[in-house]
């Protein structure tokens, strides 16, 4: 089965669709860099007009500000004027395959788009936006041209999907869902039972649902199946929306349950074959799982930046509270680990495209890593925060609203601890495979910008063949010590390679120590943690590999000079990375509070992100000169 | 007002360097009438004050005597009467 | 300083275990009914409500006036029933255990009433005293809008107006601002501020003036959201001098020295929270089905469980010897509140994190699983880590008495504070002499000071008991950190401005370091007592004091003030610790007792199998 999300100029005739194609994907043949420059630049200008649309968070008619989002926070809505305008702006294409219409061609792209909206609100960016697209990949990567098609219009029409692949009693174990879908002798379904905790149940136009589709007693792995129905066709006695469920964080979203009983749907909401449900859920999950976390950033953005405010205009003990070192270390640490986040997000989404081989491990190690950084950040920033952190509207009302929505956005379809239990089982193979040989991942992979081969579902496999960004971290590190990288301004860096290489190596012995049944559920303690180890490993390979890539020649995105290709982030990354671990710090160590606090502070005041990509912000500069003067 | 005494001299230049030390400031910025507050000694910190002058001149004080006496000057015409009492 | 030999002769005793402060609770407990019964006013499904609706809980607190909880805000010599601090602390446990807001509510009348208890003002304790009795709210006034915990920074002045004073000015995010009677009010009764420029004020709102007071608005909060969380500004609010507790000058003073007591009752709200978050998540990993089997038989869930347990025993510990050392160790609370009022709500937030994770979706659903009980409790929990002194200033009281901790403990004067009482379970306390609160610990910290001579008489144990040998080597290395610690902290000479964050960062060690100690102190002096009673399986062969210095130590690697706890680490007898004190865990849940190193049983009852 074949399936791209868009199409080369060398796939054939377009008009006969990517199906028409042989099953063998030609990644080589566009003219990449031509063409991802255009890419780029897209990429970039979607990124600015969606945020000038977005507008000034501070602004109190504006329908995405502060105000009125924690407003209708409040109410546990969606603001139904937001909703018309990210209509409007046609935000529904940024899900589809450009070969259908949309924008989709890279997922490193949507991260990078959806970010501006997840800065303002959690709530819209799932509700409005993600559900239906972690819903589409489904059909992306397994639907017929007609599916594609349909799947296509009703989202650039604005429509909703709705996804179902979990039921409440299951959890993660998703393969015992008995939610059925029988052959009901005329070519279509019968289906019986439930799925809750589902959002936009009771609004969206399609349903993606994940089905069991064997008789009784024949589970397994090809027992399920994934079904596209449009409710507008179903008789409306055989089904019902079930009462909405009320949530902590991401109140706004419509979250609620479906109940069928006999419900009749024709043959052709299969989407692929009968059986091969958890194969594309499977599939699916490494594009959805990869792309999220990077999103979710955006809000850990705001709860900073919120910080940030506080701290620069509030006086405790006759002075800002960021002259405290206590708060500048932690503001300074909690950008870093969003830098620390983006660099493997970067690495993660960006491996969709060129390492799709071996995305099931990382799509995993970053839904893992990131949220949990991420809400630790948080954690951290709240206690600068002080009281203010507990009051729910005023100025800094923002921050708890994000610190309530991050867990939900994090835990979607996978907790940490379903993503740990997809990385053990592939440790010991990776660990002998690739962590002393392997190929390291094309320099491409680290940029912050530039083009991207297509992507192609069909190569994302179950389980990951190599292991490009450890082999990576031992390139780098041999890089480092090379006579190309001897500069003495360089010891940090290496010392601190040098350190993860060792951690590396311990984390391999266990690895191939590690039993069978910790290929199981029945797993140890000790294998999770070597799954969290291995994650921060990861992340400590894409900030070496994206600053290197800086470095080299400034990328697509970098200037070579810029802040990314200075040694000194990348130090600090790799000094909290070390920390994360539990490392004791090589002597070289350095967080760089100052140097960071001061990037912060001047992206702070200049209105740009806490990100990798280091974009603009709409709305008014600030104009604290007091805080400014100071710093 | 009376004249410095060799004592009182000996408490000002001690704690003028004690707070030089804490304050990350040069000694000569440091003036004896102005409250340790104002150059960023917290009412705190200024708590630990008592301990490092008991230590430094076997003198038993409250935690509260920077409260109290909350300049250098104030400080050390106290310490010469608080060695001459005994313990306060 | 060394630990006073145990004298055992059960003659001596001055009650036996089971605790009678852990019974009082317990009584209590009973007494309020069963929570999961949906009928009754003290019932889960009921705070829920109120907690939706940010609706007061006026009801409930009618009904613990009515049980006499204010008698135990009352000092005896004022006519009340607080002779032992851990009476009030198991008393607010118990209560935090069902519902923060309800606890927080009611127990605020202690934090207002305190200073008034604790100046020394006979005629203004009797006074407040018999309102207090009455039912009468306190509450306590420091915050101001743009000021937060810097309370010297407060505007709200108080000026000589004839016999009396005249009070102008705002309180912010004051909890039961409004529904409280009274306020004690810090107020700056000298222009120029200063430590010496603030005094405590207590104000009868009945007795002022109409149009002298008005109430700010309730402000809506992330948690506790049924807590009148208010303000209020007062306008020319005449007073009589005998409203002035502490003297003029004195606030600043007598309010720190109250917190030395209010900060150490504090972390029993977080006791409470732990109970509450790990009886769910114990419930659900019993009966939540995944891949073929209970949650609670996957060996990551037992971790989870047995690792949470484990931090819930730790914060009992040290939470138990800093409420015990309010009588035995007044001196020093400066230094074991902080370090209480910082780790036990930090290690408690983490325990919910951790929980959480486990519990999934259901964490986060307001009304499906158990009510939402779990999303509550986790919003709520919050606010013990903000209020009262929030972690900042609680590192921050540390790092400036750094320079006295350390030399107290590598060179010990020769100070030899009466610690058998301090560990012994059995031991009656001294009576709590208020007077004797410093602001500043002269000789550092006795309970750390204990840590080498509790070591060696821990390894002489181990001698003839090899089952302890784990935990002497935990405390072997315990010990060691602590040296460690104390030389690097010696040279710290710190101001708020120039606190170094590694500084703060050593503030958390010293705090876990203590818990250590605490720990090791607690279980030397009542071990021989308590393995013969209901709980005796917890502290034989020192069970949970190698599961709690076990968890001190992996606190210890990680960095961060507030860095999340570590992930999970392998090994065999890791393993088996996990397993042995996981079991214990399963007993206390379906006896239905309070998750505690004492017998305590809960309103809920045995859980039917």
């Amino acid at each position: 089965m074949l399936s791209r999300l868009n199409d080369t100029p060398c796939s054939g005739d377009p008009a006969e669709g990517p199906r028409a194609h042989g099953a063998t994907p030609d990644l080589g043949c566009a003219d990449v860099a031509v063409d991802a420059d255009a890419g780029e630049r897209r990429i970039r200008e979607r990124v600015a007009a969606f945020e000038e649309l977005l507008g000034d968070p501070r602004d109190e008619g504006n329908p995405f500000g502060n105000a009125a989002l924690l407003d209708a926070d409040e109410r546990g809505e969606l603001s139904a004027e937001a909703e018309r305008a990210l209509a409007a702006f046609g935000l529904n294409d940024e899900f589809v395959p450009s070969a259908l219409g949309g924008n989709l061609d890279r997922i490193d792209g949507l991260a990078r788009v959806l970010r501006p909206l997840f800065r303002r609100d959690a709530s819209l960016g799932l509700g409005y936006g993600v559900t239906s697209f972690l819903a589409a990949i489904a059909v992306w990567a397994a639907g017929d041209e007609a599916q594609r098609r349909r799947t296509a219009d009703l989202l650039r029409g604005g429509g909703r999907l709705a996804i179902a692949y979990h039921e409440l009693a299951h959890g993660n174990d998703f393969v015992r869902n008995e939610f059925s879908a029988r052959p009901d002798g005329s070519g279509g379904y019968l289906l019986d039972g439930r799925k809750d905790v589902i959002n936009n149940a009771g609004r969206a136009e399609g349903l993606v649902l994940f089905c069991l589709t064997a008789p009784p007693g024949q589970r397994g792995p090809r027992s399920h199946s994934v079904l596209l129905v449009d409710t507008e066709g179903l008789p409306e006695d055989a089904w019902r929306v079930t009462d909405r469920y009320r949530t902590v964080g991401v109140r706004g979203c419509q979250v609620a349950g479906f109940s069928f009983e006999r419900c009749r749907v024709p043959g052709d909401a299969l989407v692929g074959r009968q059986g091969g449900g958890v194969e594309t859920a499977l599939r699916s999950f490494q594009i959805t799982r990869s792309v999220v976390p990077g999103m979710v950033l955006g809000g850990a953005d705001t709860a900073l930046r919120t910080v940030v405010r506080f701290a620069t205009s509030r006086e405790l003990y006759r002075r800002s509270v960021l002259d405290i070192p206590h708060a500048q270390a932690t503001v300074a640490s909690a950008f870093t680990d969003l830098l620390v986040c983006d660099s493997i997000c970067l690495a993660a989404t960006r491996a969709v495209h060129l390492l799709p081989e071996q995305t099931s491990v990382y799509a995993a190690a970053v839904k893992y890593l990131v949220p949990k950084l991420l809400q630790d950040a948080c954690y951290n920033l709240s206690i600068v925060l002080g009281a203010n952190f507990y009051v729910r509207d005023g100025d800094y009302g923002v921050f708890q609203k994000h610190v309530r929505d991050l867990p939900m956005v994090s835990l979607g379809h996978a907790g940490s601890a379903a993503c740990q239990a997809t990385i053990i089982p592939q440790l010991p193979r990776l660990a002998r495979r690739s962590w002393t040989q392997g190929t390291p991942a094309p320099e491409a992979l680290f940029r912050t910008g530039g083009g991207l081969p297509a992507l192609d579902t069909d190569r994302l496999v179950l389980a990951a063949e190599d292991d490009a960004l450890v082999a990576s971290l031992l390139a780098a590190a041999d890089r480092l010590e090379g006579p190309g990288e001897a500069g003495a301004e360089l010891a940090p860096v290496r010392a601190l390679v040098r350190a993860l290489v060792a951690e590396l190596n311990r984390v391999r012995e266990e690895c191939l120590a590690l039993g069978p049944h910790d290929r199981t559920a029945m797993a140890s303690p000790h294998a999770y943690a070597l799954a969290d180890r291995y994650t921060l490993l990861l992340a400590g390979s894409a900030c070496v590999n994206v600053w290197l890539a800086q470095r080299q020649d400034g990328g697509a995105g970098g200037d070579g000079e810029g802040f990314l290709a200075n040694p000194r982030w990348v130090v600090a990354a790799l000094t909290r990375v070390c920390r994360h671990l539990g490392l004791p710090l090589p002597e070289e160590a350095d967080e760089h509070s100052e140097w960071m606090l001061a990037e912060v502070l001047g992206r702070y005041h200049e209105g740009r992100s806490f990100d990798l990509y280091d974009t603009h912000l709409a709305g008014p500069l600030v104009d604290d000169e007091r805080a400014a003067a100071r710093h | 007002m009376p004249a410095v005494t060799p004592l009182e001299a000996e408490y000002r230049d001690w704690l003028v360097t004690r707070l030089s030390g804490y304050l990350r400031r040069p000694e000569n910025d440091i003036n004896v009438c102005i409250p340790f507050s104002e150059y960023g000694m917290d009412s705190v910190a200024a708590l630990s004050l008592f301990g490092d002058i008991e230590d430094a001149f076997g003198l038993y004080l409250e935690p509260t005597v920077a409260w109290d006496y909350p300049t250098i000057e104030a400080l050390a015409r106290f310490l010469v009467r608080a060695g001459k009492d005994g313990e306060l | 300083m060394v630990t006073t030999p145990r004298r055992s002769a059960p003659a001596q005793l001055d009650w036996p275990l089971p605790h009678p402060s852990w019974e009082l609770g317990a009584r209590l407990d009973r007494e309020l009914g069963d929570p999961a019964d949906d009928a009754g006013v003290h019932s889960y499904q009921e705070s829920i409500r109120l907690d939706e609706g940010e609706e007061f809980p006026a009801e409930q607190l009618a009904a613990l006036d009515l049980w006499g909880l204010p008698e135990y805000y009352v000092p005896a010599q004022y006519g009340g029933r607080l002779t032992d601090y851990q009476d009030l602390s198991q008393l607010i446990r118990m209560l935090a255990r069902r519902d923060l807001t309800v606890a927080i509510a009611h127990g605020k009348t202690f934090l207002g009433a305190a200073p008034v208890f604790l100046s020394g003002d006979h005629a203004a304790a009797r006074r407040l005293a018999r309102l207090v009795r009455r039912g009468a709210r306190v509450s306590l006034g420091l915050t101001e809008r743009t000021h937060g915990s810097d309370i010297l920074a407060g505007e709200l002045t108080a000026e000589h107006h004839g016999d009396g004073l005249r009070l102008n000015g705002e309180k912010w995010l004051i909890n039961n601002a409004t529904r409280g009677r009274l306020l004690s009010l810090l107020t700056r009764t000298s222009p120029t501020g200063g430590p010496r420029g603030f005094s405590l004020v207590l104000v009868d709102k009945d007795e002022l003036p109409d149009g002298t007071y008005r109430h700010l608005p309730k402000l809506r909060t992330l948690g506790i959201r049924g807590a009148d969380i208010s303000g209020v500004v007062l306008q020319d609010a005449p007073v009589g001098a005998d409203a002035v507790v502490g003297g003029v000058g004195g606030g600043a003073e007598l309010v720190l020295r109250t917190l030395q007591v209010t900060r150490t009752l504090c972390p029993a709200l977080s006791l409470g929270a732990a109970d509450h978050a790990l009886r769910l998540a114990v419930g659900f990993a019993q009966e939540r089905e995944l891949y073929g089997r209970t949650l609670a038989e996957l060996p990551l869930t037992r971790h989870t469980l047995a690792g949470a347990y484990a931090d819930l025993l730790l914060c009992e510990a040290l939470n138990t010897v800093a409420v015990r050392s309010i009588h035995a160790l007044t001196s020093e609370l400066g230094v074991t509140a902080a370090v209480a009022k910082y780790l036990v709500p930090s290690v408690v937030d983490d325990i919910v994190a951790e929980l959480g994770a486990l519990l999934g979706a259901r964490s986060f659903l307001a009304d499906h699983y158990a009510h939402g009980r779990y999303q509550k409790l986790a919003r709520d929990h919050r606010i013990v880590g903000i209020f009262d002194g929030n972690t900042m200033v609680n590192l921050y009281s540390l790092v400036v008495q750094f320079r006295a901790l350390a030399r107290s403990f590598l060179a010990p004067a020769d100070h030899r504070p009466r610690l058998a009482s301090l560990f012994d379970l059995e031991r009656r306390l001294p009576e709590f002499d208020p007077a004797q609160l410093v602001l500043v610990s002269r000789y550092g910290s006795s309970i750390m000071g204990t840590l080498p001579a509790a070591l060696a008489e821990l390894r002489a144990e181990a001698v003839d008991r090899p089952a302890l040998a784990r935990a002497a080597e935990l405390a072997e290395e315990l010990d060691r950190t602590a040296r460690e610690l104390h030389e690097r902290i010696a040279t710290c000479t710190s101001t708020v401005g120039d606190a170094a964050p590694s500084s703060f960062e050593d503030a958390r060690r010293y705090s876990l370091c203590f818990a250590g100690a605490a720990a090791l102190g607690l279980w030397l002096h009542s071990h021989r007592a308590a393995e013969c009673g209901p709980t005796g399986e917890l502290w034989r062969d020192g069970l949970w004091l190698e599961a709690v210095l076990d968890r001190v130590l992996r606190r210890q690697a990680l960095g961060g003030p507030a860095r999340r706890s570590a992930p999970a680490a392998g090994g065999a007898t890791e393993a088996d610790l996990s397993e042995r004190l996981e079991a214990r865990l399963i007993e206390q849940y379906q006896r239905g007792s309070l998750f505690s190193l004492l017998p305590c049983p809960v309103a809920e009852g045995p859980v039917s199998c």
